[in-house]
């Protein structure tokens, strides 16, 4: 089932439009809501207003942020000797209703599958992991996560051939939604490595650029790794490994190693 | 690895985005410190089945825990139903009335933050919740699935309408205070 169902109503064009917003659709369909949304004004500017409120909604309802005396409380829940770990019966998820989905099932077969990966453990090793996890982590405790604040890319490349005499490629994907906010030095098997700095709506994302000389991107699959609740993504680039660290969604993670390859090829 | 440190792991780095969830299902700040403390306290005790994504697991726990709370002291500001074909129903309605009021999308994007605070809040719950765990979390389609318990194709028809509405209310809105101006 390639072919996206007929667009008979606007319910249905609706719920692609919004599929496709949320890059959930699979390449095929991808193609085909773009070659409708060119060819149909009202679709277009459908698409327009839920582009305005993605913005909205991103630029003015932010994460709550928890206090210092809720962490406390919470951290505090694991050291109560009382609480013993007991397993709990899950509760039972509600049963499918197919009359229910009938339209809307056959839009979800077009949905874009888990992808394929990897283990991390091919690419990186485990302390290798933990410490660009690790400088990630720090970068959100300090007061910003990056040294040198610049959404330029020509600030940040030379900053890094200055400090490092290393020089990664840095991409401009503000368009995709992940605008770059700035650098900063991190250190991954005692050798200090640069880290360019990017944005997805609360999340920081830290992308870290290991040395490696003759590496090329050959379109390999992402390697991936999760650690402290913190998704890792990698591939090979132009002289250099890349991973990408954050607590986004890794679905979100993905789009953004998607972006940044194609915007790297292209440049 | 015990307990302790697999708390720490997997619950601890994701409570700004248990808070988030749980103010929007409440409605509060400090009833959502409420949800969240007694969530991690059941996250804790069933630290045994976290699964391979801790954050999707931990906000299924805090939205279990929104809803027993909820209706335990909250009680009217819960309407439950289990009718979902009334509730797909209303809100095909609502989509296909809607065409003549529907503003522009320049509108929307200079919409303020109490204007949208003030529509999400407004929002019927299971569409919120969506909404929430897509726009503000994050999550994929899939994600949202297992954290609401729902198959992916409700998933996608809450979160169309839910954003439907949420256009609607803008513009109307914004033509209010164009017409007091």
């Amino acid at each position: 089932m390639n072919k996206p169902p007929s667009w008979t109503s606007r319910e249905e064009s609706l719920l692609l439009l919004n599929a496709y917003l949320d890059n959930e659709l699979d390449a095929a369909s991808v193609l085909d809501v773009e070659r409708r949304i060119a060819s149909d004004a009202t679709l277009k500017s459908e698409l327009a207003r839920l582009v305005g409120l993605r913005n909205a909604l991103s630029s003015h309802v932010g994460k709550e942020r928890a206090s210092d005396a809720l962490r406390r409380r919470v951290a505090a829940i694991a050291d109560t000797p009382t609480l013993s770990a007991t397993p709990s019966p899950r509760a039972r998820p509600r049963s499918f209703d197919w009359r229910q989905l009938a339209a809307a099932a056959a839009l979800a077969a077009v949905l874009a599958s888990a992808g394929t990966y990897v283990g991390l453990q091919q690419s990186a090793s485990p302390s290798q992991i933990a410490e660009m996890v690790a400088g990630h982590q720090r970068a959100l405790l300090a007061t910003a996560p990056f040294d040198v604040a610049s959404s330029d890319r020509h600030t940040v490349k030379p900053w890094f051939d200055g400090k490092l005499a290393v020089s990664p490629q840095v991409i401009d994907l503000t368009d995709a939604g992940f605008p770059l906010v700035g650098g900063r030095v991190d250190v991954v098997d005692g050798r200090a490595v640069p880290t360019v700095v990017y944005r997805r709506r609360q999340h920081v994302i830290s992308l870290i650029a290991i040395p490696q000389p003759g590496s090329k991107d050959g379109g390999e699959p992402l390697a991936r790794a999760t650690r402290d609740g913190y998704s890792l993504l990698s591939w090979p680039g132009h002289d250099f490994k890349y991973a990408a660290v954050s607590d986004l969604a890794e679905n979100e993670l993905k789009e953004f190693a998607a972006r940044w390859r194609s915007g790297a090829i292209a440049n | 690895m015990d307990e302790r440190q697999r708390f720490g792991e997997v619950v601890l780095p994701h409570l700004d985005d248990a808070l988030s969830l749980a103010r929007w299902l409440t409605g509060s700040v400090t009833d959502a410190e409420d949800v969240v403390q007694e969530a991690c306290i059941r996250a804790y005790r069933t630290i045994a089945t976290a699964k391979s994504n801790p954050r999707a697991w931990l906000l299924a726990i805090v939205r279990n825990t929104a809803f027993t709370w909820l209706a335990k002291n909250r009680p009217k500001s819960l309407v439950v139903t289990d009718d979902e074909a009334l509730f797909e129903k209303a809100g095909l309605e609502m989509i296909d009335c809607s065409r003549e009021a529907t503003p522009e999308a320049v509108l929307i994007a200079k919409a303020d933050a109490e204007q949208l605070h003030r529509a999400i809040a407004a929002l019927p719950l299971a569409y919120r919740e969506a909404l929430v765990l897509r726009e503000i979390e994050g999550l994929s389609y899939q994600e949202v699935s297992s954290v609401m318990s729902i198959p992916i194709g409700t998933v996608m028809s809450r979160l169309a309408r839910a954003r439907n509405l949420l256009i609607q209310r803008i513009g109307m809105a914004a033509k209010g205070k164009a017409g007091a101006a």
